[in-house]
This record gives structure tokens, C-alpha cells and sequence, in this order.
């Protein structure tokens, strides 16, 4: 019995140790249970709902673009695609080769995609199959669960019904790149715009983005969506240009490099904008390959460039208008005031030619204009001198961008004194001031400023900013502060140009509905003619080289007597301005003319229609 | 003899009535609970766990009954026997187991699968507390009276350690040690023992295989590798934290149902109850394992053997560092061990250890008079 006895107290005193050990221990549970069950509840919360929940965006439609009167230039399809995330694939091989089980995709196919996986971070989803047929996405779709790490998507593919014709003008899109992404910051869905109002207006195209909520389990599969909130989709756009005009301009451009603008005299809206040769957006959008985007670059005709607004040249002829209108604005000449042509035309020891070779005798200012008479713009631009010149001519929007809703677009080059000091460090000599009368030498502008050149000279003198989108409501504009008399004269001289026998675009004359076209040729030399050239007798346009060969201008309005619409066209290496600019012009007119879409055909029965100035000349 | 008279007219199972009832009935609960649990781990169905769990409990209880309907002067006897034929199953595993996750714990007789680690922790309880039974209070503490038992000790724990199974090997060490502890061992012993082991601890770190290096390391900072080792400890504590007071109700846990959590139905199946019941479920669930421990205590101070004091109070220690060390772990307090919670965790021969152990706390408690050899 001792033994029970004597360790009794011993044993209780052992036991009660240890029961107080594990109550201390139980109570620390309890304390950490009240931590993270209690005060820190909230913050796990929010990592379980972490774990549990995915976010994803949806992309929204990109916005339809139509033409002025609703026509489709740009449409959405579905494209669909098969993503993959490298880090959720586990046994990445096994995934591969189960993708090129179900979709029979080639060795090369894999081999590339394995090396754009290595290339990118394993937790960025891939698009490792693009543009499926609808068989082949269903039959991906039913082996999905089959497949570790990949997912179905239907992204959206961009079409471009017109093809080429508003290549230019609309633009295209791409895939989006970290490129784009450091350019325009966070991008809603996949696509981006990477030209024409496709990039201008990718903002608004491009719409808000959705979210969907959905849950996942440990392996990134998706449980079911627990919430989602549509996307906004795009606008769509209205823009001004017209996709008739676009094809039948597109097609009359056919073998010319060049461009034609149409533009409204009033609002800017540019009916017309093709540049030729142009190229298939469609290409683009669906992702086009090295050595056809190679093709594209390399070609002697830029087809790439949008040369209404990118191409720089002399204005040649068609810049007389605003030598004229400097010299009658600083009255050193009455436009009635005749100055005799000979052909020739000498200033210190040096010979200027006019195109006509035997000369076009005593010519007024309307007659200059007219005939295009090199020799009476040789004396005005003496008269007025370069700083004077340059000066009407920026008030015209040469020498800076006329801000069109396009990017990328060019400034041209409008020289004069300290122009001339500043890049080439020598004195403008007077030899200079001669040629820039007849829009040569260091002169350069675009076909856009050229229109917009024109409209002013069309509309009474105001500057209008050239839109691609429909305006409605407030025009943008700029005063020239030109005098309206001296407009006047330069219009009868434009409109003799084209209408009068003799005028240098007479052969490109139309007359529709009592409406006729006014206008200016251009022919811009881009080589220098020697004089034992001229001598011999200067070789045809026909005979040189295509890269030899003169730019062909012209630029003009409809109608003469209320003008509504200015135009510009620019050929490249086109040969004359009266060849081949002016019967493009022609026929583009007539073609919007007859139309009859633009409320051109409004019967000028208000009395006061009908150009004074015009009909008294025509008759 | 008069005790085993009283036996004879009723065959062997005594009546239910003379069992601890408040035990028994909180034994129940705590199965039930564990059912439950499983059945909302696999997202509301009784398969592939709870069913299962349910059956194994049943044969627990019949396993229980049979033990605690045992004479105590049985259990007294064959308490070396049972030892030395558990350890022969070590040895057997050694020789003979089957590797499941990269250590060798199991031994295939057939007609199921036991892993006899498990049992060793009972078999380990009853051989000291016999050998303790028979030294007298005053020699104990004798360095030479301590050879044996520390053997007894030893050769388990180091075949476990061997399997490889740090933390099964640990908790059988530590349900040895209690008893010494009880048995009145010097507590000179316990502080060498410590400070040694403080001392062997970069002996220990060179030793231990790679994956149980990293168990520590991630332990000490879980944000070290949170998508590998690590993750457990993470997900386990966001489980636990994102149920709040209230719990986010019957399977209806997210961190386990979209297998976030790792070992949801064995090692981590707190971290399931407390997400899917709360700070209030759990809270009840603690209460009721301390219940369980409580009247074990009881129990144990109102022994009047040695054998059935140290039996009943080291079995008692042992259910609750279990209990503790698994809580510990799966709230980040502790190192991933591999430490099942008591009768929750979908398990079997753990299972069946416990119950038997808690069917020695019955027959001992019904016991308290009869005789035992000193």
C-alpha cells in the first residue's frame, strides 16, 4: 500500500503540469483562432476571394465605320482562336501535341509556338492558334477538358468590304503590342489602330471594356461565372468620304502613283481622300506575313504611303493663284495691267523659259492665269518679292499641316529669307524668287494643302481645317483676309482655264447641270533641263524614265459659280498637268456630279445664282 | 479472482451502463463531427471520405467495447507482448512496407493496409507504464533503472524516423517521455535531455532529408515559396481566416472545395471546419476535445495503480498533442509534421489507435479496484 501512498502527491503534482502545459497550449490555439478567424477575418476574405475569383476583361465591339451615306468600310467578323497559358498547361509536350492531334497542325506550326512560349512569360495567355474554321474550333471545343492550360476565344476580326479603295483613308488594325501599349497606355481588347481614322479615332472606336467574374479552382479552371458586365462597344463612325467615290476614283488612279482629294469648300469633309497604288487592309488586319510586308515596303510606288498627305511637291502652276493675289494685294500690279511674254525671261545674265516656247505675248492677269503664262508670274514674283510671296502663301496653309484628323501628316516647305539663311547658310539670291513665282524651286506642299488651298480660294478666303468624319454643328476655319475683288479675278482666270478655248485645261471642261469645273494645271519638273538640251529640243515626258518624268497637277472646284467642292489631284511622274492630272479631275467631278448624291443639282432659281463673272465670260 | 467471477455469469462484454458514460458520449459526438466534416470536404456527398470514415468509426467502437470489456490484469499482461509484436511490424514495414509519397509506412497484410507507427504509440504507453508500475518511487530516477525504458523509447522511434516520418517519430517520443515524466523521473533528466537536444539541433539539421529541411524553413517564413511548400501553410490560414465568425456554411467552403487547400480531408481538415464553420464552430470543436481531455484527467487522478495513472494520463497527453500540434500546424503556428487531427482526419489505423487507447481509459476507469502485481 505504500506504493500507492508515498507517490501520490508526487504523481498529482507531475500530472497537473502537464495538464497545465496542454490548458496553456490550448488557450494560444484558442488566442490564434480569435486572430484569424476574428480580427484578420476581413483581410482573408479578401485573399480566399482572391484565389477564388479571376477577373477577366471582355473586349467590346469595335465600332462599324460607314461612309456619308451609311455604306460599310469597316465591319467586325468573329475570328476564332485557341489560347494558351504555358503555366497552367503542366505537362506543356502532352498539351502540344494534343492541339496538333485535334487540329492536325503542322510540325512547324508546333515548332514555332514552342518557341514563342520560351520567348514570353509562362503566365501570359498566347494565342496559339489563330483564325479556325468553325469545324476545327468545335472540335477543339469538345476536347478541351482534355487539354490542360488552354482556352477557346472567339476574338474579332476586322474586314474591310472595300478593299483598297479607302485603304488610305481608314486605315487598319493589328494585334496589339507592348509597343502600342507604351504609345497609348491601356487598350480595350486586342486589336489596335494602326493607320488612317482606324488609329485616329481608336478611342472612340474601341469603346469600354466588360468584366466578367468568374470562379476558379486551385488549377485555374473555370468553376462557373460568378458576375459579368457587358462592354460598351464602340462608336461607330460616320465618316465624310464616300465609298462610291472612293471606287470609281480608285479605279480611274488604276497605273498612276498619286492622289486624289475631294473636298467640301464649306466644312472641310473630305469626300474623296485615295492615294495610289493602295493595298489591302484586310491583309493587315489579319496579320500579314514578313515577305509580303516586305513586297509592300520595297515598291517603287509606295503603295504603303499615304501620299495625300505624306507626299511632298512643288505646286508647280497651280501656286501662281497666290503670287497673283500677294501682287494685287500689295497693289504692284491692276489685274487689267498686261506684261509681254517672249518665251524668255532674263534677269541678270540668267534665261528663264516659259513652257511655251515661242511665248504667249501680251498677257492681263485672268489671261496669265488662263494659259498659265510662266513669264507674267517670273515679273509678278520680281514685283512682289519672296517674303511677300511666302508670306500670302502661309496665310494659304502652306508651310504648316492642315491638321486633317490624320497622323503622320507632312508640312511641305515654304522658303523664303531667313528660311534660306537658316538651312543653307547663303543669301536668297533673285534667280530664286523667279522660279518660286511659278511654284518651283524650294517650294514643297502636299496634295492636302493644296485643297485646302483651293476651297479658300473657292469659298470667299477661309482656311478650313479637312475633316474625314461627318461635322456637324461648329466648322473649323481660319480668315486669309483676302480681298474679295481680287478673289474674284483669280476665279475668272481659273475658270477661263478649264472653259476657254485656248485655257491650259480646256480639254478637261464639263458642264452638268448648267455646273461647270474652274481650276489650275500644274506640270512640276523634277530634273533639271540643260541648255544644250533645250537646244536640241527637250525629250518627251514619253521618253524618260518613269522616275524622270513630271508630276501632273491639278486643282479646282464645282461648281464655278457657287462652289461646293474643291479638288486636288497629284500624279506622280504623271507627264503634263493638262494630260493626265486634269482629266482625272474631270471625270472624278463629273462623276460626283451625276451622282446627284450631294444635292450638287439644286436649281439655281434664287435669281443671284449664276457667276456674274462666269456667264458674261463664257458667252 | 473475486473481479473475474463477477464476469463470468455475463459473458465477456459488460454492460454498457458501467462504462464512462460523459466520455463515451463525447467520443460519439466527436465522430459524428468527423463524418460530417468529410461529407462537406467532398462537397456534400457521403463519397469518397465519409462513408468510409463512418464505417471505420463503427469498427472503432467495436474495437473499443472489446478492449474496455478486457480485464485490466489482460491488458497488464499483455502489454509487453503487444509491444514486442508491434514492433516486430516496424520491422516488418522496414523490411517488407509499401511506399506510398516517398516513405515507407505502410504494411500490407492482405486484407487491408495498416501503418503500425500508429500502433506503436498505444503499445509504447502501456509497455513503460508497466515497467514504471513495478520500480519503486525512490529508485527511478536511477540512471540504470532508465536503460530499458529508454530502449523502449528508441527502437521505435528510430525505425520511424527511418521510414522516413519526423513527426509520427516525434509525437511517440514525446507520449513515451510523458510517461517517464509521470513516473516521477528526476527533472534533472528532462533539462539535460532539453539542453541536449538545443545542442544536437545542427547534428539533427545535417540529418534530416531535404524536404523535411524545407518544411522548416517554409514554417519559419511561408512567403519563401509561396506556391510550393509554402502554399499549404497559406491557404491553409486563408481558409481558416476567410471563415470568419460565423463560417461560410456546409461545403460551402471555397479555399477547399476549389482544392486550394492541400490535404483538405486528412492533415488540413481543421482548416476546412473552421472556414466552413467559423470562429463559433471551432471554438465549439475545441471545447469539446478539452471536455474529452478533462474527464481523461479526471480519470487518471483517481487511479489507484501506477500502471493505470500513467496509462490513462500519457494516453490523455498523447490525444492532445495530437490535437494541439495539428491545430498548431494548420494555423501556421507550428511546421507542416504530418500530424492527423483525432477522429476528424480521414485516416485508419490512427483512427483505430486512438479508439483502442481511449477503450484502456474505460477499462482501466471500470477497473479501479481489482488488483494488479506490484
Amino acid at each position: 500500500m505504500s506504493l500507492f501512498d508515498s507517490d501520490d502527491k508526487a504523481f498529482s503534482r507531475r500530472h497537473l503540469i502537464l495538464v497545465a502545459a496542454q490548458g496553456g497550449l490550448f488557450a494560444i490555439l484558442v488566442g490564434r483562432l480569435q486572430y484569424l478567424q476574428v480580427s484578420q477575418s476581413e483581410t482573408f476574405s479578401t485573399l480566399a476571394e482572391a484565389n477564388r475569383v479571376n477577373i477577366n476583361e471582355l473586349s467590346s465591339e469595335r465600332g462599324r465605320i460607314r461612309d456619308r451615306f451609311g455604306e460599310i468600310l469597316a465591319d467586325n467578323d468573329q475570328r476564332f482562336q485557341v489560347v494558351l497559358v504555358p503555366e497552367q498547361a503542366g505537362d506543356l509536350n502532352a498539351t502540344l501535341a494534343g492541339l496538333q492531334d485535334i487540329l492536325g497542325l503542322s510540325d512547324r506550326h508546333i515548332r514555332d509556338l514552342k518557341r514563342r512560349i520560351q520567348r514570353a512569360p509562362k503566365f501570359k495567355p498566347i494565342v496559339a492558334v489563330d483564325d479556325l474554321t468553325w469545324n476545327d474550333f468545335s472540335r477543339f471545343n469538345l476536347n478541351i477538358p482534355f487539354l490542360r492550360g488552354v482556352e477557346a476565344k472567339v476574338a474579332d476580326k476586322r474586314i474591310y468590304p472595300q478593299k483598297q479603295a479607302s485603304a488610305h483613308a481608314i486605315g487598319y488594325v493589328g494585334t496589339k503590342t507592348r509597343g502600342d501599349l507604351q504609345r497609348i497606355g491601356n487598350i480595350v481588347g486586342d486589336t489596335v489602330g494602326r493607320s488612317g481614322v482606324e488609329r485616329e479615332y481608336q478611342e472612340l472606336l474601341s469603346g469600354e471594356p466588360g468584366v466578367r467574374h468568374v470562379e476558379v479552382n486551385a488549377f485555374g479552371r473555370t468553376i462557373r461565372e460568378l458576375r459579368s458586365r457587358p462592354g460598351q462597344p464602340g462608336d461607330e463612325l460616320h465618316m465624310a468620304i464616300c465609298a462610291d467615290m472612293q471606287k470609281y476614283v480608285t479605279g480611274r488612279m488604276e497605273g498612276h502613283s498619286g492622289s486624289v482629294i475631294v473636298m467640301d469648300v464649306e466644312n472641310g469633309e473630305l469626300i474623296t481622300l485615295v492615294s495610289t497604288p493602295g493595298f489591302d487592309p484586310n491583309e493587315f488586319s489579319r496579320g500579314i506575313d514578313e515577305r509580303r510586308w516586305e513586297t509592300l515596303l520595297s515598291h517603287e510606288k509606295k503603295p504603303l504611303m499615304n501620299k495625300a498627305i505624306r507626299g511632298q511637291y512643288a505646286p508647280g502652276s497651280t501656286f501662281k493663284m497666290l503670287v497673283a493675289l500677294a501682287a494685287l494685294e500689295d497693289e504692284l500690279i491692276e489685274a487689267d495691267e498686261e506684261i509681254m511674254c517672249t518665251g524668255k525671261y532674263e534677269l541678270g545674265g540668267e534665261l528663264f523659259h516659259c513652257w511655251l516656247h515661242e511665248g504667249h505675248g501680251a498677257m492681263n492677269m485672268t489671261q496669265a492665269l488662263e494659259r498659265s503664262c510662266d513669264t507674267y508670274f517670273y515679273e509678278l514674283a520680281l514685283r512682289v518679292g519672296i517674303d511677300r510671296i511666302s508670306e500670302m502663301a502661309r496665310r494659304f496653309g502652306f508651310g504648316s499641316i492642315t491638321g486633317v484628323d490624320l497622323s503622320g501628316e507632312k508640312s511641305g516647305i515654304l522658303p523664303n529669307r531667313d528660311w534660306k539663311r537658316a538651312n543653307y547658310d547663303v543669301g536668297w539670291r533673285p534667280g530664286e524668287t523667279v522660279i518660286t513665282g511659278i511654284g518651283q524651286g524650294y517650294l514643297l506642299s502636299t496634295p492636302m494643302q493644296l485643297v485646302v488651298m483651293t476651297a479658300a480660294l473657292a469659298n470667299g478666303g477661309r482656311l478650313v481645317t479637312p475633316r474625314l468624319l461627318r461635322q456637324n454643328g461648329a466648322v473649323e476655319s481660319r480668315p486669309t483676309n483676302t480681298d474679295a475683288e481680287a478673289l474674284k479675278v483669280i476665279q475668272l482666270g481659273l475658270y477661263n482655264a478649264v472653259n476657254r478655248p485656248g485655257g491650259t485645261a480646256y480639254a478637261s471642261s464639263l458642264l452638268i447641270d448648267g455646273q461647270r469645273m474652274s481650276g489650275k494645271t500644274g506640270t512640276v519638273q523634277v530634273r533639271r533641263i540643260s541648255q544644250d538640251e533645250r537646244k536640241a529640243g527637250v525629250i518627251p515626258n514619253s521618253e524618260l524614265d518613269w522616275h524622270l518624268r513630271d508630276h501632273s497637277l491639278f486643282v479646282g472646284y464645282v461648281p464655278h459659280d457657287k462652289p461646293r467642292f474643291a479638288i486636288s489631284v497629284v500624279v506622280e511622274h504623271g507627264g503634263g498637268g493638262a494630260q493626265v492630272a486634269a482629266p482625272i479631275a474631270r471625270d472624278t467631278m463629273v462623276h460626283l456630279l451625276k451622282s446627284q448624291r450631294f444635292g450638287t443639282k439644286a436649281a439655281p432659281d434664287d435669281g443671284k445664282s449664276g457667276d456674274p463673272v462666269a456667264h458674261e465670260q463664257v458667252s | 479472482m473475486s473481479q473475474f467471477s463477477t464476469q463470468t455469469g455475463r459473458g465477456y462484454f459488460v454492460p454498457l451502463e458501467e462504462l464512462n458514460r460523459p466520455l463515451l458520449m463525447c467520443l460519439v459526438l466527436l465522430g459524428l463531427i468527423g463524418v460530417l466534416v468529410l461529407y462537406s470536404v467532398s462537397g456534400g456527398d457521403m463519397s469518397p471520405w465519409a462513408w468510409r470514415h463512418g464505417v471505420r468509426l463503427i469498427a472503432g467502437f467495436g474495437l473499443m467495447y472489446v478492449i474496455a470489456s478486457a480485464e485490466l490484469r489482460t491488458i497488464y499482461n499483455y502489454a509487453y507482448i503487444f509491444f514486442i509484436a508491434v514492433l516486430f511490424l516496424l520491422i516488418g514495414v522496414e523490411l517488407f512496407g509499401t511506399k506510398t509519397m516517398g516513405a515507407q509506412r505502410w504494411l500490407d497484410l492482405y486484407f487491408f493496409r495498416v501503418q503500425p507507427s500508429e500502433f506503436m504509440r498505444l503499445a509504447l504507453i502501456l509497455a513503460l507504464a508497466r515497467y514504471f508500475h513495478s520500480v519503486h518511487h525512490a529508485d527511478v530516477s536511477q540512471p540504470i533503472m532508465l536503460i530499458v525504458p529508454a530502449a523502449l523509447v528508441g527502437m521505435p522511434a528510430l525505425l520511424i524516423l527511418n521510414q522516413p516520418d519526423l513527426g509520427t517519430s516525434i509525437m511517440l517520443a514525446a507520449a513515451g517521455l510523458s510517461v517517464f515524466w509521470l513516473a516521477g523521473v528526476s527533472w534533472r533528466y528532462f533539462l539535460g535531455g532539453g539542453i541536449a537536444l538545443i545542442a544536437a539541433i545542427p547534428i539533427v539539421w545535417q540529418n534530416l532529408l531535404e524536404y523535411q529541411k524545407k518544411r522548416v524553413l517554409v514554417f519559419l517564413d511561408p512567403e519563401r515559396d509561396p506556391l510550393g511548400a509554402g502554399y499549404h501553410i497559406i491557404q491553409s490560414k486563408i481558409g481558416i481566416g476567410s471563415g470568419g465568425l460565423f463560417g461560410k456554411g456546409l461545403a460551402q467552403g471555397t479555399q477547399s472545395q476549389l482544392n486550394f487547400l492541400p490535404e483538405r480531408h486528412t492533415d488540413f481538415i481543421f482548416s476546412n471546419f473552421a472556414e466552413e464553420m467559423g470562429f463559433v464552430g471551432s471554438i465549439a470543436l475545441l471545447i469539446l476535445f478539452a471536455a474529452i481531455l478533462v474527464l481523461i484527467f479526471r480519470i487518471a487522478v483517481e487511479m489507484r495503480h501506477p500502471f493505470c495513472r500513467y496509462s490513462v494520463a500519457a494516453i490523455g497527453f498523447s490525444f492532445s498533442i495530437y490535437v494541439i500540434v495539428n491545430l498548431a500546424m494548420v494555423m501556421g503556428l507550428a511546421p507542416v509534421v504530418g500530424v492527423p487531427l483525432p477522429f476528424i482526419s480521414y485516416g485508419g489505423t490512427s483512427l483505430l489507435t486512438f479508439m483502442a487507447g481511449m477503450g484502456v481509459i474505460l477499462a482501466m476507469h471500470r477497473q479501479n479496484i481489482a488488483d494488479l502485481p506490484h
